[in-house]
């Protein structure tokens, strides 16, 4: 669970900011906003790799700036949309790196590390890609290799930017699916922020919107807001 | 067939030991281990057979040993940490140090350098000063780039000192540092092993600990921070661990080409994988046969022509990587 209250974002000058926002487990959250406005601001902003500006904020009942790395590296953990080219590593060796937190010191996984791995390869439906090269599969591939990663990391947050920005029609709703999914079975809190806005809609995920005009975040629970409204608040 | 991790591992291993039989048999007579035993146990000093292999066949050897396996990690660590096959152990500029300091030595006269010293001491001055200045930088530069760029112009203010140096000093010097920079096996001593040694199993400690940052490195520096990686420290602790290796062989050696470059690239394509406990063993044993190899050839044409160990391994080395790089494409 993340708890934000009266929290100011941004890099150097404030971009919005956020009143009261609790982010509960088994939900799926989707950050809509303009190009510019603090998307990817916030999402650092949560995963720790910026501090807010004016405020804290809790994970788990604990102050984020109180978590060391581990700790965090436990709690929340963060997919950019474009995933890394890398030559000679496999898509099980790839995913296994999810549990590097939970490691031994040379980062050796045992019995059920490998478990967890295989576990959430299926629940991708990608067990058939385990050993292949992660330059040898497509983007949509990739985008599922790396959420696989986030969830064998075990932890409570999973953090997406742009998760289908590269995807064509089919992967979108696929990988959109798949996270709510994930949302109910893991009992997790996913937070994804998307340009996609018909696909979302019709997904009925909370959605968390970036206002134009008065630079609040502003929720609106699944069905609460019809898409010209939002149009009108984000854009 | 596919071979697992550690069948390849071992089956490296075992070129190991006929290697080095090779390397230390090539010369004038035929050895024994009986005399091998002696000259390092029970030394002594009339019988000229364990001179000959006291000083000059076992630390040829033993320096092989450490330069082939420690360029060849310090390469390995300088490609993950910047994510690019082209970087190298000298790609941050810590040789030049070495370098500079010989020319010094070697070139200038100022008796600071000349006669206090020898060249190997000022060479490892050099590479000390240097290796510091740039974990200096790497404590506050954020960014790789800028760290890997900062090393490339010390390696070229060093390089256009080097040549202002150069074109002051006479032929004889000139000669006795072109040599240097071609590196070669025949420098050091048994009496300094102690101290190498200690520098180099140090460096293999502090390796351990970087074993798993490293496999997270693979996939960018953000995404293992997001994996409770502490990156900045272990940016400064690989390039310590880089500093101190290739410090300590290019003082005592000269810079020896190739090797750190090619060999953790090699190990990458024979073995498939990026997992950093299977790469370092590999490039370390890679790195021991193939400087081994090199300085093998470089002693069996010894009396025809005087060859540096520098044009050897890449003379050998470049046909020999294209030819994996082709095999391996197709």
């Amino acid at each position: 669970m993340i708890l934000l209250n009266n929290v100011e974002i941004g890099y150097d000058k404030m971009l919005f900011e956020i009143d009261c926002l609790t982010l509960i487990k088994g939900k799926v959250y989707t950050l809509i906003g303009a190009n510019g406005k603090g998307k990817t601001t916030f999402l650092k902003t949560l995963v720790g790799e910026l501090a807010p500006l004016k405020g804290v904020f809790s994970i788990d009942a604990l102050k984020s700036v109180d978590l060391t790395r581990g700790e965090r590296s436990k709690r929340i953990t963060f997919v950019p949309s474009k995933q890394v080219d890398v030559d000679f590593l496999r898509v099980k060796d790839f995913v296994a790196l999810g549990r590097t937190p939970y490691t031994n010191l040379i980062g050796m996984c045992n019995s059920s590390d490998y478990l967890k791995v295989v576990s959430s390869l299926e629940l991708l439906k990608i067990s058939h890609l385990k050993d292949c090269f992660l330059n040898q599969i497509s983007d949509g591939e990739k985008q599922l290799a790396a959420i696989s990663k986030a969830i064998v990391q075990d932890t409570d947050v999973i953090i997406l930017d742009e998760p289908t920005a590269f995807l064509d029609y089919s992967n979108r709703i696929n990988v959109f699916e798949l996270l709510k999914e994930i949302a109910i079975k893991l009992n997790k809190v996913i937070l994804f922020s998307s340009h996609d806005i018909d696909s979302i809609l019709e997904l009925k995920t909370e959605l968390l919107l970036l206002n134009q005009h008065s630079k609040k975040m502003e929720f609106y629970s699944a069905n609460t807001i019809s898409k010209t409204d939002l149009i009108k608040i984000a854009f | 067939m596919v071979l697992t991790s550690k069948v390849k591992l071992f089956i490296l291993l075992l070129c190991v030991p006929v290697i080095v039989c090779l390397h230390i048999c090539v010369g004038e007579f035929d050895l024994n281990l009986e005399l091998i035993q002696q000259s390092l146990f029970d030394f002594n000093p009339t019988d000229t057979n364990q001179v000959i292999l006291r000083d000059f066949r076992i630390p040829r050897l033993l320096i092989g040993v450490i330069a082939g396996s420690g360029l060849a990690i310090s390469g390995l660590l300088m490609q993950t940490l910047f994510n690019n096959p082209l970087a190298g152990p000298y790609i941050l500029g810590i040789n030049s140090g070495a370098s500079l300091f010989a020319a010094f030595s070697i070139m200038t006269g100022v008796t600071f350098f000349s006669s206090q010293f020898g060249t190997i001491t000022s060479a490892l001055l050099g590479a000390f000063i240097f290796g510091l200045i740039i974990l200096g930088f790497s404590l506050f530069v954020r960014s790789k780039i800028s760290l890997l760029l900062i090393g490339v112009m010390l390696g070229s203010f060093s390089g256009a000192l080097i040549t202002v140096i150069q074109s002051m000093s006479d032929a004889f010097q000139l000669k006795k540092f072109t040599i240097w920079t071609m590196g070669s096996l025949q420098q050091v001593s048994f009496d300094e092993f102690p101290i190498i040694l200690l520098f180099y199993f140090f460096a293999l400690i502090l390796l351990i600990f970087t074993v798993k940052p490293l496999n997270a490195l693979v996939i960018g520096e953000s995404q293992a921070a997001l994996l409770g990686i502490p990156v900045r420290f272990i940016r400064i602790l690989l390039i310590f661990i880089t500093a101190i290796l290739t410090g300590l062989i290019t003082a005592y050696c000269g810079p020896i080409a190739f090797v750190g470059i090619a060999v953790p690239n090699v190990v990458k394509l024979l073995f498939k994988t990026q997992n950093h406990i299977v790469l370092i063993l590999g490039s370390m044993i890679f790195g021991v046969i193939f400087l081994l190899f090199s300085d093998w050839l470089v002693q069996l044409l010894w009396s025809s022509i005087h060859l540096p160990i520098n044009a050897v391994t890449s003379l050998i080395g470049a046909p020999f990587v294209i030819f994996i790089i082709i095999k391996k494409l197709a």
